[in-house]
């Protein structure tokens, strides 16, 4: 039920913002071609924006993953935290730690800063 | 049962999202102190919304439309299922799952795709610069969320919210985990973009990811980005201040007043601090903050250790 009642809000949530969108629009007419130029400040543009781009914090999404399948392990962890007391504790901590180093290493090797 | 779990979750979370948009923006307006203030504070939100509502959708030359139209409506739509997560009393829950903690991650997780949806749609330069750049700040703020919320679960023994709110009895984590509450704060700006971490939609950019939106779809991206500031405060309030616990006042009242306290701070830290470079976002992220929600997460723990 509880994901009947998700899928329910989900769709009728959707359904609203794309009549929001639609309704008041419906039948007018489309703008002109000049009117339809990407803002550039005043410049018009000579290229579609979908061309390569280098993001610059692309090493920093790789390590994200790392952590990511961490949080996996993570939920279930949090629900025996207590029943498993410290032992839990320390399976966590010897875990974060590797990753520590891991993020320490990146930092070194500039990831986080926008080069 | 249809009407209690599933017309109620649906109306609930309509009408919390609705009413809370309208008050995000008096409430932005009211703290503009300063700047001069044309007409009703109270009226002005109805007035604008009803001048975008009549005003021309224009579109660019080649844009992605379906995605276009899909990012807003799809951003409202997770606002409204994190506030249909909400606990407002043992009784008056909207979803009541046991993975709801799981599931507001995961909604946290997905707002990062949908506003890089909106950015990239466009086919506009400077929309898609806002979009590279929330990326950056989206993938940094989730692992300080997900830290500072499983810190959360952790005295709970449970990933439900309404147990989380109910490990809270003798003390709320607000108190427990000291740092818990302000990194949220930060996750709750960066996830609507408010304030310091508007990235996507920065005033440099001339609007971002909204920079080629008019009419109707400017609307609904604005009362979506609303309303999951709205969604944020009550998670927020629930997570960290005890939820619907209170001496006096029902439950539901009281998960108001703490809601709109939350809301009041995002909306202050909004107006007061200046916006944050995005090239110091990535180190402010991962260097300082990231290691800060470690410390929660082990303070967390000891916490609920030795209280249990």
């Amino acid at each position: 039920m509880a994901l009947l009642t998700l899928s329910f809000i989900l769709l009728v949530t959707l359904g609203l913002g794309l009549l929001l969108q639609w309704l008041p629009a419906r039948g007018s007419l489309k703008p002109t071609y000049p009117q339809r130029a990407p803002f550039l400040g005043g410049g018009s543009p000579d290229t579609h924006a979908w061309n390569r781009y280098h993001i610059r914090y692309y090493p920093m999404t790789l390590l994200l993953i790392a952590f990511e399948m961490e949080m996996m392990f993570m939920y279930p962890w949090a629900v025996v935290f207590i029943e498993k007391g410290t032992m839990a504790v320390m399976e966590m901590g010897m875990f974060l730690a590797i990753l520590s180093v891991g993020i320490v290493y990146a930092w070194r090797e500039g990831v986080f800063r926008w080069q | 049962m249809i009407l209690d779990q599933l017309i109620l979750p649906w109306l609930l979370a309509w009408l919390m999202a609705g009413l809370g948009a309208y008050l995000v923006a008096v409430l932005d307006r009211l703290m503009a102190s300063g700047s001069a203030q044309v007409g009703s504070v109270w009226l002005a939100p109805l007035a604008s919304a009803a001048w975008l509502m009549t005003q021309q959708a224009t579109t660019t030359e080649a844009p992605d439309a379906p995605a276009w139209r899909l990012a807003p409506a799809l951003y409202l739509a997770l606002a409204a299922i994190g506030l249909a997560l909400v606990p407002w009393s043992p009784t008056l829950v909207g979803v009541d799952l046991s993975t709801s903690l799981v599931l507001w991650g995961s909604l946290e997780a997905l707002a990062t795709v949908v506003i890089f949806l909106h950015g990239w749609s466009a086919n506009s330069h400077l929309a898609l610069i806002g979009a590279y750049r929330y990326v950056a700040l989206g993938l940094s703020y989730l692992l300080i969320s997900m830290f500072v919320l499983i810190g959360v679960a952790l005295p709970a023994e449970s990933l439900r919210l309404t147990e989380v709110v109910a490990a809270q009895a003798s003390l709320w984590h607000v108190v427990s985990q000291p740092l818990g509450l302000p990194l949220f704060l930060v996750v709750g700006l960066g996830l609507t973009f408010w304030g310091p971490l508007n990235l996507a939609d920065s005033a440099d950019l001339s609007g971002g990811t909204a920079v080629e939106r008019s009419g109707p779809p400017r609307l609904v991206w604005a009362l979506a980005r609303a309303a999951m500031l709205v969604a944020f405060s009550a998670i927020a309030a629930t997570a960290f201040l005890g939820g619907w616990m209170g001496p006096w006042l029902p439950g539901p009242a009281w998960l108001l007043i703490k809601s709109l306290a939350v809301l009041v701070v995002l909306l202050w830290l909004g107006r007061r601090l200046p916006r944050l470079a995005p090239e110091r976002c990535l180190t402010l992220m991962w260097v300082v903050l990231l290691p800060l929600s470690f410390v929660d997460l082990i303070w967390a723990g000891a916490v609920a250790l030795w209280m249990a």
